[in-house]
């Protein structure tokens, strides 16, 4: 269950009028009859549909200025949506609050190979960014799986990881500026093609805020050239610990990989009946380790790196032999979360992140906890980093389902944070985890953050109801300060 | 009337920024030792106050390193080399060449402690590489001269050790060519670790410098493709110390010596030939692959008109680095904010210090 902000009825009842005044804005892009509005009742956590008030689909930076400054003037609630592939129920609407879609605005306005970054617009998907770089040998690291729909403009407000994040980073490490639009229809530049900030790093927290701060309109990239050699070596376990324990060795080592995948033998068992990838049909657990650089390189690190497999028993170790062998390995990988529509026709998703080193002791208590509440968890992991995603798969129509599979998806996460660990890796909060927030912060913590929130927009009008637990007025955060900063009952929970 | 309270730990860098006219002093330099440092994950934590030198002892010891490289630029003030605390390096924004394959000191502090300026103790960020949960604050802690709140302690995510590095030294390289190089290297699939060019009279080094590092085999390969790259220019090589020494001498400023006003000039790497004809400074030289620019040059209200139409143009800000009290009051020590992103760092600064008490002015009059 997820509570969002109360719908305010007499906002509802203007409907037609605001949907006329943002016609004016955007003459050839606004919706507002329930059939249209249909396709954009929900993100990716598709357990929670929401009809929003109107949806309006800008073209132009301008435009989506208008927008706000009328939202503003108006006292409306603003939900930005790119593809709307959020897990964590980011772009879920508000049936009181206007839909702004930035999918139209997807051009690429620059490629800058002597600065090394490219320029686009917010609608752009992901792949499409390495997609205009490749032929000049140039790519844009960041790669969610999700990235042939995913646009660079949920990317920076997910602070979007991929595949090879743990050598190359996520998004706000290969993020080097922004055009933001405040709630008040103010542009502002933030970074571009230089290196640091000049002032305090505002880059840093749009990348991740999830929608809440402003909207960003233009996206400044950096692209790599694309390494001479890549290596695939897909690694058999006959047990999920001894995977857990290659992991830390290969780290241990000083080697870091490319991409570092795990998949337990539910996952590899529904993965090949999915799209057959050729997993080894006996293993409990695998990995799949990338290597790439320079050709000697690579070669030594894929000696050292199956040197220590050997040593954590692994039962089998492949190179992929050529582009088509590793495109079948990693087609299992991707192909994941499609694969659990197999299994059941429902799915959670999970991405809390723990200390490596706890790995196998984690598996074991999802494990347990699939028994205790009867549901089937499917593990796989961006190892290298600690981040999980156990996917636990259910049926929305049987009665309890949804509810003992929420239940579920609490405990793993609470579990990370126990280990040392966080609720999210990288799929954001959103509606999803709100609720754990305290599990993680005080409530000072919590209430600094919305401080942080109020400085952007004092109104709470962009995407509100996600990320925090409890919504407070920025006038009552601010009170707490009165007299000479002597908190009034400073030693009671505040709020 | 409230106090200004300046936080100071070892002190190295306080003539860096404005003056806070401070009525009180906090000095944090107790407020040290290592947390939990744990090899296998990458992560290290410490007190805030803990020492540099202790954190890259303990490093080197496992045979890991910070990313960002931290610079010593102590000696630049004045002040003895080798006594700057982690919470200083951080709040200074204190990065070094590796900037340019790893990223700044922000890419690198995953999690902190802080105490903002209504006294609140408040946790963000936390323990593990990978974490989106909540804003992300220890970023913002980055670089903001203690203005925000008093760091306490620091969580930085940590990265093997290269087994080599070395540096391939193009000789006799006019401006132009030199800063070119830079560019044409960066564009090479060889992950320079450092991109630097010193022109033809500067002490003790001229050139420029591309420094490669990884496994030993790693480290002859790449220097075999810049070697195919650059083939026609007349170059030499360094070997993994005296690369170690030229970065550290390009990370630390000592470059440009002890006399005279500093300014730092960040550009587009590709702008940087232009940015420096223009500029005129006396003594310069390049980092980051042409993205930052040392220049010797007076602190006067002409240099600082000059350098901030020059960022403007191309893009970019300029920050007097060393100059007088007097001089950094006046004439201002970082790029001038639009209107709109005043109002921002305004807001900012109300959300985390109401009353205006931490380091008050050190970065603008309002921040
Ligand atoms: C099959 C599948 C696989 C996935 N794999 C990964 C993965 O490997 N790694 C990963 O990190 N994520 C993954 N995701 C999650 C998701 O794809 C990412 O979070 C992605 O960045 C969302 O982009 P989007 O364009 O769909 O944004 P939306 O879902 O439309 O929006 C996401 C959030 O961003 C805000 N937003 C969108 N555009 C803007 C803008 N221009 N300005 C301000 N705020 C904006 C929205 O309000 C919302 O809060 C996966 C999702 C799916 C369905």
């Amino acid at each position: 269950m997820i509570d969002l902000p109360a719908p305010d009825r007499q906002v509802i009842a203007r409907r037609d009028q605001i949907a006329a005044a943002l016609k004016a804005i955007v003459p050839d892009g606004v919706a507002s009859d329930p059939a249209s509005l249909r396709a954009f009742d929900r993100d990716a956590l598709t357990a929670y549909a929401q009809l929003p008030l109107v949806c309006v689909l800008p073209a132009t930076a301008e435009q989506v200025s208008a927008v706000l400054k009328f939202a503003q003037r108006e006292g409306l609630r603003v939900v930005p949506r790119g593809a709307g592939t959020s897990l964590s129920g980011g772009a879920l609407p508000l049936a009181d609050g206007i839909l702004l879609g930035l999918s139209r605005m997807n051009r690429i306005l620059e490629l800058d190979y002597d600065n090394r970054c490219v320029v686009v617009q917010p609608g752009v998907t992901n792949a499409a960014v390495t997609r205009a770089v490749q032929a000049r040998g140039y790519y844009y690291a960041p790669d969610p799986s999700s990235q042939i729909a995913c646009t660079i403009g949920g990317n920076v407000a997910e602070n979007s990881g991929g595949i090879h994040c743990l050598k190359y980073g996520l998004t706000t490490h290969n993020l080097m500026g922004v055009e933001l639009v405040l709630i008040n229809g103010e542009r502002l530049r933030i970074g571009g093609k230089f290196a640091g900030a000049g002032g305090l790093d505002l880059l840093g927290i749009i990348c991740g805020s999830e929608g809440l701060l402003g909207i960003v309109t233009e996206a400044t990239l950096r692209i790599l050239p694309r390494p001479p050699v890549t290596r695939t070596l897909l690694i058999a376990f006959s047990g999920a610990s001894a995977a857990g324990r290659c992991v830390a060795g290969i780290i241990a080592a000083g080697i870091i990989p490319a991409a570092l995948e795990f998949m337990d033998r539910r996952c590899i068992d529904a993965v090949e009946r999915f799209c057959a990838p050729g997993y080894p049909p006996d293993a409990e657990a695998i990995l799949i380790a990338e290597l790439d650089g320079m050709p000697a390189e690579v070669a030594d690190q894929c000696r050292d790196l199956s040197g220590i497999a050997g040593q954590c028993g692994a039962t089998a170790i492949r190179g992929c032999a050529d582009e088509a062998e590793r495109a079948r390995v990693w087609s299992g990988r991707k192909a994941a979360f499609g694969a659990m529509g197999r299994l059941k026709p429902d799915m959670l998703c999970m991405d809390g992140t723990i200390p490596r080193a706890a790995l196998p002791q984690m598996l074991e208590k999802i494990s347990a906890l699939s028994d205790h509440y009867g549901l089937i968890c499917c593990n796989v992991f961006h190892a290298g980093d600690g981040n999980l995603h156990p996917l636990i798969v259910f049926d929305c129509m049987k009665e309890g389902e949804l509810e003992r599979a929420e239940a579920f998806g609490a405990d793993i996460l609470k579990l990370c944070v126990e280990m040392g660990g966080v609720l999210t890796g990288e799929h954001g909060v959103g509606v999803e985890k709100k609720a754990l927030m305290g599990e993680m912060f005080s409530d000072a913590d919590l209430n600094q953050q919305q401080r942080l929130k109020c400085a952007f927009d004092a109104a709470s009008q962009l995407n509100p109801g996600k990320v925090f637990p409890v919504l407070h007025a920025c006038v009552e955060l601010g009170r707490m300060h009165v007299r000479d900063g002597r908190v009034p009952f400073g030693n009671l929970p505040r709020m | 009337m409230s106090q200004r309270i300046e936080i100071v730990s070892a002190g190295t860098k306080r003539d860096l920024g404005r003056s806070v006219g401070a009525t009180a002093i906090l000095d944090m330099s107790r407020i040290a030792g290592v947390v939990d440092y744990r090899p296998e994950e990458l992560v290290f934590t410490a007190k805030a106050a803990t020492l540099l030198s202790e954190f890259e002892a303990m490093l080197a010891a496992r045979n890991q390193m910070a990313g960002f490289e931290p610079a010593d630029w102590a000696p630049l003030f004045g002040a003895a080399a080798g006594k700057q605390t982690l919470a200083g390096v951080v709040a200074a924004d204190v990065c070094g060449p590796r900037r340019v394959k790893y990223g700044g000191v922000r890419d690198h502090v995953i999690g902190c402690r802080f105490i903002n300026g209504a006294g609140e103790l408040i946790r963000a960020g936390g323990p593990v590489i990978k974490n989106v949960t909540g804003f992300d604050i220890p970023k913002l802690m980055c670089g903001a001269f203690g203005t925000l709140g008093v760091l306490t302690e620091l969580t930085f995510r940590v990265l093997p050790r290269p087994q080599n590095a070395a540096t391939l030294v193009l000789r006799d390289c006019a401006p132009h060519a030199g800063l070119a190089a830079l560019i044409a290297a960066a564009q090479l699939p060889v992950e320079a670790s450092g991109l630097a060019y010193c022109p033809h009279d500067t002490t003790p080094y001229s050139g420029a410098f591309i420094r490669v590092d990884g496994t030993t085999a790693a480290v002859s390969e790449k220097l075999g493709l810049l070697k195919q790259q650059f083939h026609a220019l007349d170059f030499t090589m360094l070997d993994a110390v005296e690369t170690d020494q030229l970065f550290r001498t390009i990370g630390d400023g000592s470059v440009i010596g002890a006399d005279g006003d500093i300014w730092r000039l960040c550009v587009p790497p590709a702008a940087a030939a232009k940015a420096i004809a223009r500029a005129g400074a006396d003594v310069w030289y390049a980092d980051w692959g042409g993205a930052l620019l040392w220049l010797r040059m007076p602190a006067t209200a002409q240099s600082a008109e000059k350098l901030r139409a020059i960022a403007a143009e191309l893009g970019g800000h300029a920050t007097l680095f060393r100059a007088s009290a007097e001089a950094r009051s006046t004439i201002g020590v970082f790029e001038p904010e639009p209107p709109v992103r005043a109002g921002l760092t305004k807001a900012l600064k109300q959300a985390f210090d109401p009353h205006n008490i931490l380091n008050p002015g050190r970065m603008f009059p309002y921040l």
